[in-house]
């Protein structure tokens, strides 16, 4: 049964049925309802790459459908394989029905208008009586379909004449469609060779663009080779600005800018909606804090001498601008190993304002700050500066520091600094014998801000904008110029002619009978009227 | 006047105009029921007193808050009604003729009204600087005449889908008659069951063949489909649009221009429905019925685009709540 041939036929048949099945329109609405479905699936659930903690907890409180949604790719939609199969059959699709158009689009747009036979049989259709002979009717025709853009076809050997209109509507369709296409590609090469993290700049400091120096959340693209720019940035300065009540109105990092080999680049403002672009990456205010400059002395040997970077854990509802900011120091080469947390309040008059109001007030400017300390002494279970776990430890010692004072971590009271005002206001204490050696000892010489920065880059923007762009100036005309076909002939009627006009439009069929009214009458004013004679006119 | 004041004078407008479109709507329905000229010149002025009001509560808040009043939810429901009646009054009454949709685009403009007030309201305040962008004057503007368009074109699908039921009941009831009549030609005028303003010829074609006691004088469904494409075919541009300018602002302000957060999938999904939508009225076999479930899905889109995102999914676009 099976000859070679023939089962070569069947597949050919079958690969036909296929590519059909993927031109038809059929199937992109289809996929395209599939992909609103997906992407519903994708926002109703929580999505690990947004919020992997809120993945965890359905995970914990379903236990049945998280682990069903886990396999079904349910918590990472737009990671999925699936959503990956709807977007490239869209895509086969869209391919597969925009080839032959564009094919057929270029060749329309050179051949020239069809000329028609029997005019009477359109759905405009007008028959009226010129005084012109019927060439010189035809040549007006002609001359006014030309001004109102038809692209006009002269029947050679005989008095008539095709004209069609609207070829904007497909080349805008057309243009919108593979737009859309390029705009698909170029969002996942971009997003799939660029990057995104976040950088933590003290004043004062710099950072340099390589993958450890980023914030834990550093999100790299399926594609990324791995080259991160090198570029240097220094946080010359930070300011942000407040209204009187309280609500951020201005964020401004002043950046320095370096280039990978070092060399100093140029200066850059960056602040909310206005990044800096710089060596292919893109600079962003994220978020801003307060960091502690802080020392800490064993006798002569410093343990710790840099900015401690403060942040928040502020509860729901809470303003954070009213919260302290904590922070931790960790001396790993004491024994027992020991580390301070930090809890700055910058400015002092308002924390007590608060207090005594009991509403909490803003804390936006650095006012007399100082910072409550709690010693804890055990056994250290990771070096890093964030967070501490205190399972293996115990509490000590705690006090309180203002700026320039130096505290005995030893006993929790303050060797110098603090004049008697100061010292009662934030209800610190002063060592009996101030002045005496220490054997631990931290001070406070200044506060200072940092400004987190999202660092990104995403070669194709300007192709996704661009792109962008042409889905918008594609769709106008797509969805509102209409193709619209004109034919014209005249025959000899005693000294003038009998001049036929026929046309159909293919979309907007209600705004033609206008247009076609008004062209009617612009030919025959073209070929004269005659005076005497009442025009005949036919129209369904 | 003070800023007080202007906030006072904001809020006294906004109820004025609900309930002047409550009374508008009442009034509408009351039209289409019982067809007197008198109740619809009446809807039409409550109508535009609202309408003069909603723009009054609007220009007042914007005055109140020293900025352009479409920054959080309630505003934008606010110059989302005023878009819709606007739309109504403006394109479909006083352009297109039609006349009894209007209790329809009432009731949607009350709704909205009612939700903005019931679970958006927040004074007139300043805004976080992340809001503060020329870019989020264009997204919101366009957005909201997006969605008031888009709103209005399913509101016309929905009238299009019960009033093409009703046609196909009224062509059954004919063809069960016993000889069928020709359709429009034999209906008898002196059968008490016709209504008196069918036989008078009213605004109904003959085609149309809707007979029954209790018909509702709406266009007919070819009117009402046409209404729902200009409405929606206008609506898509602007709200592709829109989700790319916001999408400009989103890069400027977030360092990334889309990132599947809850409003910007929606406003996706919403999108690639209408999208769908335009495309199934251009194929065979999806026009009429289909095209109009297809554009309802995409209204239930909207909807959750525009409120449920906001109430329920936590997001970057969940400011105002």
């Amino acid at each position: 049964m099976s000859t070679p041939d023939g089962s070569r036929s069947t597949f050919r048949r079958s690969v036909a049925v296929v590519w059909r099945t993927l031109r038809s329109m059929r199937t992109a609405i289809i996929l395209l309802l599939m992909l609103a479905a997906a992407s519903a699936v994708g926002s109703l659930l929580p999505q690990l790459p947004n919020s992997p903690e809120r993945v965890a907890a359905y995970q914990v409180d379903h236990v049945v459908w998280g682990t069903f949604f886990s396999t079904a790719g349910f918590f990472d939609v737009f990671g999925s394989w699936w959503f990956g199969l709807i977007t490239g059959l869209l895509f086969v699709s869209l391919v597969a029905c925009l080839l032959p158009r564009s094919r057929a689009l270029w060749r329309a747009a050179r051949a020239r208008p069809i000329q028609a036979r029997e005019l009477e049989a359109f759905p405009s259709f007008a028959e009226r009586r010129v005084t012109a002979a019927p060439d010189a009717a035809i040549a007006g025709a002609m001359k006014v379909l030309r001004r109102k853009r038809y692209r006009v076809e002269l029947d050679p050997g005989r008095a008539a004449a095709a004209a069609e209109k609207g070829f904007l509507r497909e080349i805008g369709s057309l243009a919108f469609h593979w737009a859309f296409l390029v705009l698909l590609v170029a969002v996942i090469v971009g997003k799939g060779t660029g990057y995104v993290g976040r950088a933590t700049i003290v004043e004062g400091q710099g950072w340099v663009d390589a993958r450890l120096n980023y914030d834990g959340d550093l999100r790299t693209g399926r594609f990324f080779s791995g080259g991160f720019s090198g570029t240097g940035i220094t946080l010359v300065d930070f300011e942000d600005a407040y209204r009187d009540t309280g609500i951020p109105m201005d964020f401004h990092s002043h950046l320095q800018l370096f280039n990978p080999d070092g060399s100093y680049g140029r200066d850059a403002d960056v602040r909310i909606n206005h990044p800096a672009v710089f060596n292919g990456i893109r600079i962003f205010q994220y978020g801003f804090g307060w960091a502690a400059m802080m020392q800490v002395h064993e006798g002569d040997r410093v343990l710790f001498d840099g900015p401690v970077v403060l942040g928040q854990d502020t509860p729901a509802g809470e303003n954070p601008l009213a919260q302290p900011w904590v922070g931790v120091i960790k001396l790993p080469s004491l024994r027992p190993q020991q580390a301070v947390v930090l809890e700055l309040f910058p400015d002092a008059e308002a924390y007590f304002r608060s207090l005594q109001t009991g509403v909490p007030q803003p804390m936006t400017q650095a006012n007399a700050p100082f910072i409550r300390y709690q010693v804890w002494k055990g056994r250290l279970l990771d070096a890093s500066q964030s967070g501490l776990d205190t399972r293996f430890m115990h509490a000590t010692t705690s006090g309180v520091l203002g700026r320039d004072w130096t505290v005995d971590l030893d006993r929790g009271c303050a060797i110098s600094g603090p004049d008697g005002a100061a010292l009662t206001s934030v209800a610190g204490v002063a060592c009996p014998d101030a002045g005496g050696p220490a054997a631990l000892t931290m001070s406070f010489p200044e506060l200072r801000q940092y400004s987190r920065l999202q660092i990104s880059r995403d070669a194709t923007i300007p192709y996704v904008l661009a792109a962008a762009i042409l889905i918008v100036l594609g769709l106008l005309p797509a969805l509102y110029v209409s193709r619209r076909k004109v034919w014209v002939r005249a025959r000899p009627d005693g000294t003038g002619s009998i001049v036929q006009v026929g046309g159909f439009a293919l979309q907007r069929k209600d705004r033609f009978d206008e247009e076609f009214a008004g062209l009617v009458d612009a030919v025959v004013a073209a070929a004269g009227t005659p005076a005497t004679e009442p025009a005949a006119a036919v129209s369904p | 006047m003070s800023t007080a004041e202007w906030a006072r004078l904001s809020s006294d407008a906004f109820n004025v105009a609900l309930f002047s479109y409550i009374a508008a709507m009442v009034v509408s329905f009351a039209y289409l029921a019982f067809r007197r000229d008198r109740l619809h010149t009446v809807a039409t002025v409550i109508g535009v007193v609202g309408l003069v009001a909603n723009g009054l509560s609007i220009l007042a808040r914007g005055i109140a808050a020293g900025r352009t009043p479409w920054g959080n939810m309630y505003e934008y429901s606010s110059l989302l009604t005023f878009l819709i009646v606007l739309g109504y009054l403006w394109i479909v009454e006083a352009r297109g003729k039609v006349r009894t949709v209007g209790g329809f685009v009432y009731a949607m403009a009350v709704l909205t009204m009612a939700m903005a007030v019931s679970f958006f309201y927040v004074g007139p305040t300043a805004l976080m600087p992340a809001l503060n962008s020329y870019w989020r004057q264009i997204h919101v503007t366009s957005m909201i005449v997006a969605s008031s368009l888009l709103g209005v074109g399913c509101l016309f699908t929905i009238v299009y889908l019960l009033k093409l039921a009703s046609e196909r009941r009224g062509v059954a009831k004919l063809q069960g008659q016993i000889p069928p009549p020709i359709m429009g030609a034999a209906i008898d005028t002196s059968d008490p069951s016709v209504p008196p303003d069918y036989a008078a010829g009213a605004d109904e074609p003959v085609g149309s063949a809707d007979v029954g006691p209790r018909r509702i004088g709406l266009p007919p469904s070819a009117t009402l489909d046409g209404l729902a494409y200009t409405f929606i075919r206008f609506g898509f541009p602007v709200w592709t649009f829109g989700v790319i300018c916001g999408a400009i602002w989103a890069q400027q302000t977030w360092g990334r221009y889309w990132g599947w957060d809850p409003k910007e999938t929606w406003s996706f999904i919403t999108w690639v429905i209408f999208a769908g939508y335009l495309h199934a009225r251009a194929t065979s076999g999806w026009k009429g019925t289909r095209a109009a479930i297809v554009a309802l899905i995409g209204f239930v889109s909207l909807l959750i685009t525009y409120y449920a995102v906001n109430l329920w999914i936590a997001g970057l676009h969940s400011y105002s709540t």
